[in-house]
């Protein structure tokens, strides 16, 4: 066993995971948050994807142990989060879930894909959900809806780029 | 799909990274993004005593643009050189290549090292830095050695790489000028592993290369096709009779499809350079 | 037949949907999600042979109790899966592997640990030892004399062979055109993105055994549940959690889900296995894998005169439980004609065991590779005349004068308009500008092409036409228990089970409707055998014809009471009251739902004198047309193909369809979009294929290909209305048809764009690899090797 402190969602946890065990496993198992879902354990679904130190991320593809010292967050502590809940409005009114297992990836995905780009299109989005399985949809009102989100963004011009470093 | 039972550690240094790895009586692996890595555990293909996390050796981060070459850290992730936020000494390719590498989630871990010590031969790094001859920096118990990455694959998942070497980084000529470009890749779906993957570049004396992967068991100058596309005035019949040479050369076992396939793909980056 | 009118707008509204809430906040409860203290874990050891003896299984010592074969969690009893039909032989599937196995995958051993990272390491550690024995991996192969036979005791591979013989095919020797071609359509996986899984335990209070188990069916799995284990049915309770897609591959009794009750049964704490998804892609149903050997008769004029043929299903190594997959080949064969005025058929069909995993049912049994053998069939038949294939579809289509028509296969094609379903998809496509197109050439070397699918889709089949297909169980009906509560909101019960279908809304919208209050009042429910009444749950489009029906009829049933003690409660006579907007209007008042329950369930002294308590209804509902109904459509897909390469672009996809009346077109456009990207799959992408000695090449999605969002477009869509005279509100059934045409009509796209060099694409999925050597075929064969011309 291998102690380990994770910032999850917001709070600290202390615990002692197996070296071997996936962040996956751990946020269900150990931290009871399955909104985090598993599809395939081997990264090619995106059903798990959680935020790690700001990064999209495979909780599949990372270990518990490798998670240590780091800033977690899963769907479950994003509820107030106001990228969050523009996207959940717009899942729900574009009709962009069916059965809702790949649900809290493809959420944490859009969220990651509107925190790097100013009003995607729905060419962009489509690449960007590459890795996103959704079985039930057909992705076409899941794009939707991450686009519609996008306008409801507003957005200043962008500032200037910094003076390179001297 | 759960990965057997391993001992984990997570060194310091990249001296005592080696150590572990050269653990004697023990099956090591070392893990950086882990993206190959953990599917392999899982499904129990990979089955290891212990686990050296190298993932946060600040050593293996380092990225800098020096005199006349780009050093690459081995822990530079897809994602930071899709974002370009490493120094673009080569028109854009790199940029290129990462931000079609498998998926966004996977770029953001998955790291240039980890990609070429893994050695997959449908992997792009490998091939894009064998075109860009680059040359790979491995610190190991034998102290630091550095091979052109061409020369470090050697064949299918197998490099030089022994018990307790790890590498540090790649080192990429820059250019005299600006580098000319193409990027071909198929692939079943997007992100999936490549069927082929074509890199073309052309120097500023205007003699052209040509690298494809996925093709046999590690990547491959074509170099035949890369000298006819080189001579002035080459039409498309004695390009294909070039390629043709080359797979004769290098990919001996190509079925009738995949010659057609790679020629095409082969063809495409040549048309996107030009 | 009720029909809905303006003031009652909740049919064909557009209502967001109920389910949605817990889901986008991360509160969905899939059975992996379920915490149940003391729970244990279990994992397979499964056979990596094909075909084998099984000599003997040698667990670790110190490891009685967590290690079960199939003599430690018996005495179990054999289901016969199937038909019931003498001809339909039996193949005994035990939960746990005997003296033999017969395909990759197959469990052996179950191995129990506290965590499923411990169970596999225990499964590690048995050992086994197999003999291997000769596989048989081909349908057709299977069927030689002299083949491999996976169970001993039959005389040949068949499961059942079977013949249909309608017309005069005999008459089709001397038909001007004669066009003999095979398809083939591969086997893939269902792919539910939550894979199966089942968690059980005794419990005691109840003295029952509970199963949360991710199913379509709770009641139909209770009854085989309860034979297999030798219960009571009133000892087994089924529970399905959420259940994260299902499209047919969750709709039989698995030998895991008798394994983990039948171990519940023997341990004091729960035990659960959740599948993973190289179990999944290995073990769980699969589907497809259809051969289809036909001669196409034709008249001069181009009028289909008849098919003759074999079509052989490859069903894999057991018949699951309940009806096994029969269905296939007799769906094939009956799906075989389309909606063509086709008179003769003489086919022979053979349900096939291999050494392959079972075959389940999926998103549009059957119908994928009957309406891909047509279709093809007719572009093939216009190629041969020189005609355009929309033409010749055009001119061998039923009319709508012309319905209800029957088929020679025996379908009753029941309302709509084929005609204008084709005219409206040509039209979306804009097929003349296509065909301009295709004449300038493409910059990029590429070759475009169109290609039209038509489909129909059975639902709402009921008695008879179950009995006729001799199902062990007759899913001619759904039921529904309507209550309402002291406060006038509504709890429906109903024996369907929603997986993504958005019965939580529309259910509801029905029941809005029937009750005149807001569908916000009411609360559907469903996945629980203890609390819902007797029905067959969701599969073959049969949720909003049968489930819909019933909620209706129980609906009515209450409100039929809420009036009386409405009218009652006014002092009014019944006839002079009306039901507008939760309350019963009289001359003289008003009465609210709310006091009318209050009064039905809690102050029985306010009902009528000798008038019984509670308002609690429960309605089953089987249509007045139990041939089923037909909803049917066009697909029109535009494709851009690199000859060489092989990979095939969709440029555009439009359909026209009629689903009859729509109770929530939001929801039905889902049902359309999402059909259609499973229709992609199976027709670019999606295949297990298997090698000689019956090994499974695609056991992980790095070599199963799933299509994500750049590779599936957005659907342009018509809805075309024609109501089903059979069914309540004119609905139809339509979750399948999306999945139906598909690779038809990718196909028929993939080779008009080289129907200059004649090339066909006769095989799913058309891979890179599979189009470009049909091109290349197809470009020696013409001997002018001007690639992937347009003609």
């Amino acid at each position: 066993m291998t102690a380990i402190t994770v910032e999850l969602n917001g709070v600290k946890v202390n615990d002692d995971v197996e070296p071997r065990q996936s962040l996956a496993d751990f946020l269900r198992d150990r931290c009871g948050l399955t909104a985090t879902h598993l599809g395939c354990e081997h990264g090619a679904c995106g059903a798990c994807t959680v935020v790690v130190d700001g990064l999209a991320t495979r909780s599949c593809l990372t270990l518990a142990v490798m998670a240590d010292g780091r800033a977690v967050s899963t769907l479950e502590g994003l509820r107030a989060d106001p990228l969050m809940t523009l996207l959940r409005r717009h899942f729900h009114e574009s009709h962009a879930l069916q059965c809702g297992f790949c649900t809290p990836g493809m959420l944490i995905t859009a969220r990651d894909i509107l925190q790097r780009y100013v009003h995607p299109n729905a060419e962009l989005v489509r690449h960007e959900l590459s890795g996103q399985i959704c079985r039930c949809t057909g992705y076409a009102n899941i794009v939707k809806a991450i686009v519609a989100a996008g306008q409801d963004i507003p957005h200043e011009p962008p500032a200037p780029e910094p003076a390179p470093e001297a | 799909m759960k990965s057997a039972p391993f001992d984990y550690l997570r060194p310091k240094t990249v001296a005592e990274a080696s150590v572990a790895l050269g653990r004697r009586g023990a099956n090591t692996a070392a893990i950086a993004g882990g993206q190959s890595l953990m599917p392999m555990l899982g499904l129990r293909v990979a089955l290891i005593d212990l686990l050296v996390d190298i993932s946060r050796l600040d050593d293996l981060k380092l990225v800098t643009e020096t005199l006349d070459s780009l050093w690459l850290g081995a822990l530079t992730t897809h994602a930071a050189i899709e974002d370009g936020k490493v120094p673009d000494l080569f028109n854009g390719l790199l940029r290129r290549v990462a931000g079609q590498i498998s998926y966004r989630a996977v770029r953001n871990h998955g790291t240039i090292g980890g990609s070429v010590a893994l050695a997959d031969p449908s992997a792009d790094w490998p091939c894009c830095l064998i075109a860009l001859d680059a040359t790979v920096r491995i610190a190991g118990r034998g102290g630091v050695r550095v091979e052109r990455v061409a020369d470090f694959i050697h064949d299918s998942y197998s490099t030089t790489l022994t018990t307790g070497d790890i590498i540090v980084g790649f080192d990429i000529p820059a250019p005299k000028a600006p580098l000319r470009w193409g990027f071909a890749k198929v692939a079943r779906k997007s992100g999936a592993f490549a069927h082929s993957i074509a890199i073309a570049t052309q120097a500023k004396d205007g003699a052209i290369s040509v690298v494809l992967g996925a093709a046999g068991p590690r990547p491959r100058p074509m170099t035949a096709t890369a000298n006819q596309l080189t001579a002035p005035a080459s039409s498309e019949e004695q390009v294909r009779a070039a390629i043709t040479a080359d797979f004769d050369a290098h990919f001996a076992d190509l079925d009738a499809y995949q010659k057609r396939m790679h020629t095409a793909n082969i063809l495409r980056a040549v048309r996107e350079m030009r | 037949m009720a029909v809905p009118s303006s003031s009652d707008s909740w049919i064909g509204a557009s209502v967001l949907r109920k389910e949605d809430a817990r889901h986008l906040l991360g509160h969905g409860a899939f059975i992996a999600d379920l915490r149940m203290p003391g729970v244990q874990d279990v994992a397979f050891v499964r056979s990596d042979m094909a075909h084998a003896q099984v000599h003997r299984v040698l667990p670790p010592p110190g490891t009685a109790g967590k290690v079960f074969t199939l003599a430690d969690i018996g005495p179990l009893n054999i289901l016969e899966a199937g038909p019931e039909l003498a001809a339909h032989r039996h193949s005994p599937y035990p939960a746990l592997a005997d003296d033999r196995v017969r395909y990759v995958g197959q469990p052996i051993v179950a191995c129990m640990q506290p965590t499923r990272a411990q169970a596999e390491d225990l499964a590690d550690l048995v050992e086994l030892e197999l003999e291997a024995l000769p596989a048989v991996v081909d349908a057709v192969a299977a069927m030689r004399p002299g083949s491999p036979r996976v169970f001993d005791n039959w005389p040949d591979n068949a499961y059942i062979a079977s013949a249909v013989h309608e017309g005069d095919p005999v008459s089709l020797g001397a038909a001007p055109v004669r066009l003999r071609r095979q398809f083939r359509m591969n086997r893939q996986a269902t792919v539910s993105l939550e894979c199966r899984g089942v968690l059980a335990y005794w419990d005691h209070r109840n003295d029952e055994l509970v199963v949360h188990l991710s199913t379509q069916g709770g009641h139909v799995v209770r009854i085989g549940m309860a034979q297999a284990l030798g219960l009571p049915e009133n000892k087994v309770r089924i529970i399905a959690p959420d259940v994260g897609g299902g499209f047919g591959g969750k709709n039989r009794i698995m030998p895991e889900d008798i394994a983990v009750a039948a171990i519940a049964m023997k341990v004091g704490h729960p035990v659960r296995w959740i599948e993973d998804r190289r179990e999944h892609l290995l073990a769980s149903v699969h589907a497809r894998d259809h051969f289809y050997d036909l001669t196409v008769s034709v008249a001069k004029d181009g009028t289909l005169l008849g098919l003759e043929g074999d079509i052989y299903i490859d069903a894999g190594a057991y018949s699951l439980w309940p009806t096994g997959s029969f269905m296939e080949a007799s769906m094939a064969s009956r799906n075989l004609t389309g909606p063509y005025r086709i008179k003769h058929l003489g086919l022979k069909t053979f349900t096939v065991a291999t050494n392959k995993a079972p075959m389940g049912p999926y998103r549009g049994v059957a119908r994928p590779g009957a309406c891909f053998a047509i279709e093809r069939l007719v572009d093939e038949v216009a190629r041969e005349l020189g005609r355009e294939p929309f033409d010749l579809r055009r001119q061998n289509i039923v009319t709508a004068a012309e319905l209800p028509f029957r088929t020679a296969a025996g379908m009753r094609l029941d309302t709509g308009d084929y005609v204008s379903s084709l005219d409206i998809a040509r039209d979306m496509v804009d097929l003349p500008a296509i065909r301009a197109r295709q004449a300038q050439g493409e910059p990029d070397g590429r070759a475009i092409g169109v290609g039209f699918a038509f489909y129909t889709e059975q639902s709402g089949h009921g008695t008879v036409e179950w009995v006729k297909r001799k199902s062990r169980v007759v899913p001619g009906y759904e039921s529904a228990n309507a209550r309402m509560l002291p406060d006038g909101s509504v709890i429906i019960h109903v024996g369907t089970q929603n997986f993504g279908q958005g019965h939580e809304t529309t259910f509801a919208q029905i029941a809005a409707h029937e009750l005149h209050i807001s569908p916000a009042l009411i609360s559907i429910r469903y996945g629980d055998t203890a609390t819902s009444p007797f029905g067959f749950g969701s599969f073959g489009s049969r949720s909003i014809v049968f489930g819909g029906g019933a909620v209706a009829r129980s609906c009515r049933m209450l409100i039929e009471k809420i009036q009386k003690i409405g009218a009652h409660l006014l002092q009014s006579d019944v006839a002079s009251t009306t039901i507008e907007d939760g309350a019963v209007h009289g001359p003289n008042g008003s009465v609210g739902f709310a006091e009318i329950a209050y009064a039905a369930n809690a102050r029985q002294e306010h009902l009528p004198a000798g008038m019984e308590p509670l308002l609690d209804a429960t309605g089953t509902y089987e249509p007045t047309e139990t041939g089923g109904v037909f909803a049917y459509g066009t697909h029109a897909v535009v494709v851009a193909v690199e000859p060489d390469t092989g990979v095939v672009e969709i440029l555009d996809y439009a359909v026209s369809e009629d689903c009859g009346t729509m109770i929530n077109p939001m929801i039905v456009d889902g049902q359309v979009q999402g059909g259609i990207a499973q229709g992609i799959g199976t027709a670019l992408y999606e295949e297990i294929p298997y090698d000689e000695i019956g090994q499974p090449l695609a056991t992980t999605f790095a070599d199963y290909m799933v299509p994500c969002a750049p590779e599936i477009p957005t659907v342009r869509m018509a809805h075309i209305v024609h109501p089903a005279q059979a069914t309540e509100y004119g609905v139809k059934g339509l979750g399948e048809g999306g999945a139906i045409a598909p690779p038809a009509a990718i196909a028929n796209a993939v080779s008009d764009a080289f129907r200059s060099i004649g090339a066909s694409f006769n095989e799913t999925p058309l891979t890179p690899r599979r189009v470009s050597e049909a091109v290349d075929r197809a470009r020696r064969a013409t001997a002018t090797p001007t690639p992937g011309a347009p003609a």
